[in-house]
């Protein structure tokens, strides 16, 4: 579902991704994990074009994203219309929701129904309604932003990006935001998710539930990948010293 | 204090102040569409025009109002613009405050939170839907509080009209000094009818604070 080969940035001087390969299968959860600055919320935005790539390739279902191929082997920006086009199927959800505040729960999950799928206005209430109910947030639906919780917000952040019907999701840092026992609701929404077969792409320093949920774990580092394979290889027989030392303070917690 | 002279001149302070009220509302409505074309033209992709109406906005922020208003009214025929007293009054407050509500309006435009945009755009959501569904009511409700201000301000400037004989409150209350040689007692009069005036402009301004921004609150009273 996501194939990337290659894929490199920098922001002028400074290399942020060097070559990073990560696929990512139909179906599949893969956290991305690793210590901070290390790229790995850029690589994530890469892969919906909000960032731009200058090396490599970024692929949704085999097309490639943010550029289109020219023969000769060069290539040219995507158009503007195509770009919008491919990020209708990808959901994104990011670490400080960024509802849109002047909009009820209900609205800012109808709104991209309305605008973007163009639906009629009854049809995207009904869907945006059944959206917050399967977030646990049907009785919130006139609320607005300020009056949820943390937790509360980012659920209807998901219900949001859910209800385009996306291909695969996105989570940047879904529960960093957020206090700790706010946690647990957002994380049991991914769950529920990752069980009916959303392709998911998680950036995320939750170690338990990466162990738990994940297909497969990517742990990036100085902007490559520098090990990767299930939960159990990562966690527990990583041969790399990077990524042992970065999950000794997990295991330190868990045996507490 | 004479109260017998107050009330002599009661009728032209009356209609001194309904021209004040005119020249500064119609200015002002006229100064805040502008304002808000010239901000949103100035977020277009050509950089000559965004340099045209950066010129625009410099000039009518960097030289006084009384100023402008005399090239406006005194020079404008030079150039085949012949214009009434009251008529380059009100056009003179709008071009001067439209360069105020413009800057307004770009910093409303500022205190869009990045992420509010990167949301739209995630769901691929099209520019003008960004700007008139995400960006723009954002940017209206955080304008609101300097707008208010500018139209305050805005009403107090209304005074240099005079100078080009708009018979607005001041003018009238010149009249009025002269006539009577009672310096204390027009100017006192005139000082009742702006702190009036501001009164009001700065209540409804309140009110309509309070209703733009009422979806911020936590009382949980709106459906």
């Amino acid at each position: 579902m996501i194939e990337l080969a290659g894929v490199g940035k920098r922001f002028g001087e400074h290399v942020v991704l060097r070559g990073v390969d990560l696929s990512v299968g139909r179906s599949e959860v893969v956290c991305l994990i690793g210590p901070s600055g290390s790229g790995k919320s850029t690589l994530l935005r890469c892969v919906n074009f909000l960032e731009s790539y200058e090396t490599g390739n970024v692929r949704i279902a085999g097309r490639l994203i943010g550029y289109e191929d020219l023969p000769g082997g060069t290539r040219k920006p995507m158009s503007a219309r195509r770009l919008r086009e491919m990020r209708r199927e990808i959901g994104m959800v990011f670490q400080h929701f960024n509802l849109w505040p002047h909009m009820t729960a209900i609205g800012n999950v109808a709104e991209p129904l309305l605008r973007v799928r163009r639906l009629p206005t009854s049809e995207a209430a009904d869907r945006a309604m059944a959206m917050l109910s399967k977030v646990g947030l049907a009785a919130k639906a006139h609320a607005y932003p300020s009056q949820l919780s943390g937790g509360q917000q980012q659920r209807v952040a998901i219900a949001r990006a859910l209800a385009m019907q996306p291909q695969l999701m996105l989570f940047d840092e879904p529960t960093s935001a957020l206090d700790p026992e706010l946690v647990g609701e957002v994380l049991e929404v991914m769950r529920s998710l990752a069980a009916e077969g959303m392709t998911m792409l998680i950036v995320t320093h939750e170690m338990g539930f990466a162990a738990h949920v994940a297909d497969r774990i990517a742990f990036i580092d100085g902007g490559r990948i520098i090990d990767e394979g299930s939960p159990r290889h990562v966690f527990h027989h990583s041969q790399e010293p990077r990524v042992r030392r970065f999950l000794q303070t997990y295991h330190d917690r868990n045996s507490f | 204090m004479n109260a017998d002279l107050l009330w002599r001149y009661l009728p032209s302070l009356v209609s001194g102040f309904g021209v004040t009220v005119f020249c500064w509302s119609v200015g002002g409505a006229f100064g805040l569409i502008l304002g808000f074309a010239i901000a949103l033209a100035r977020r277009l992709p050509f950089p000559p025009l965004r340099w045209a109406l950066r010129a625009f906005v410099e000039i009518f922020r960097g030289t006084p109002f009384l100023v402008q208003l005399f090239l406006l009214y005194a020079g404008g025929p030079y150039i085949g613009l012949r214009l009434g007293a009251t008529a380059a009054g009100v056009a003179g407050l709008a071009l001067y405050s439209s360069a105020y509500f413009a800057e307004i309006f770009r910093a409303g435009f500022g205190a869009v939170p990045a992420g509010q945009i990167e949301a739209a755009i995630s769901v691929g959501m099209a520019p003008f839907d960004i700007l008139a569904r995400v960006a723009l009511p954002a940017a209206l409700i955080a304008a609101v509080p300097s707008i208010v201000n500018m139209l305050i301000i805005l009403s107090k400037e209304t005074v240099v009209l005079s100078i080009i004989t708009v018979p607005e409150l001041m003018y009238q209350v010149q009249t009025m000094a002269a006539e009577t040689f009672t310096a204390f007692d027009a100017i006192f009069a005139m000082a009742a009818f702006y702190w009036l005036l501001v009164e009001c402009v700065s209540r409804l301004g309140a009110r309509v604070e309070k209703r733009v921004t009422a979806f911020l609150a936590h009382d949980g009273a709106r459906g």
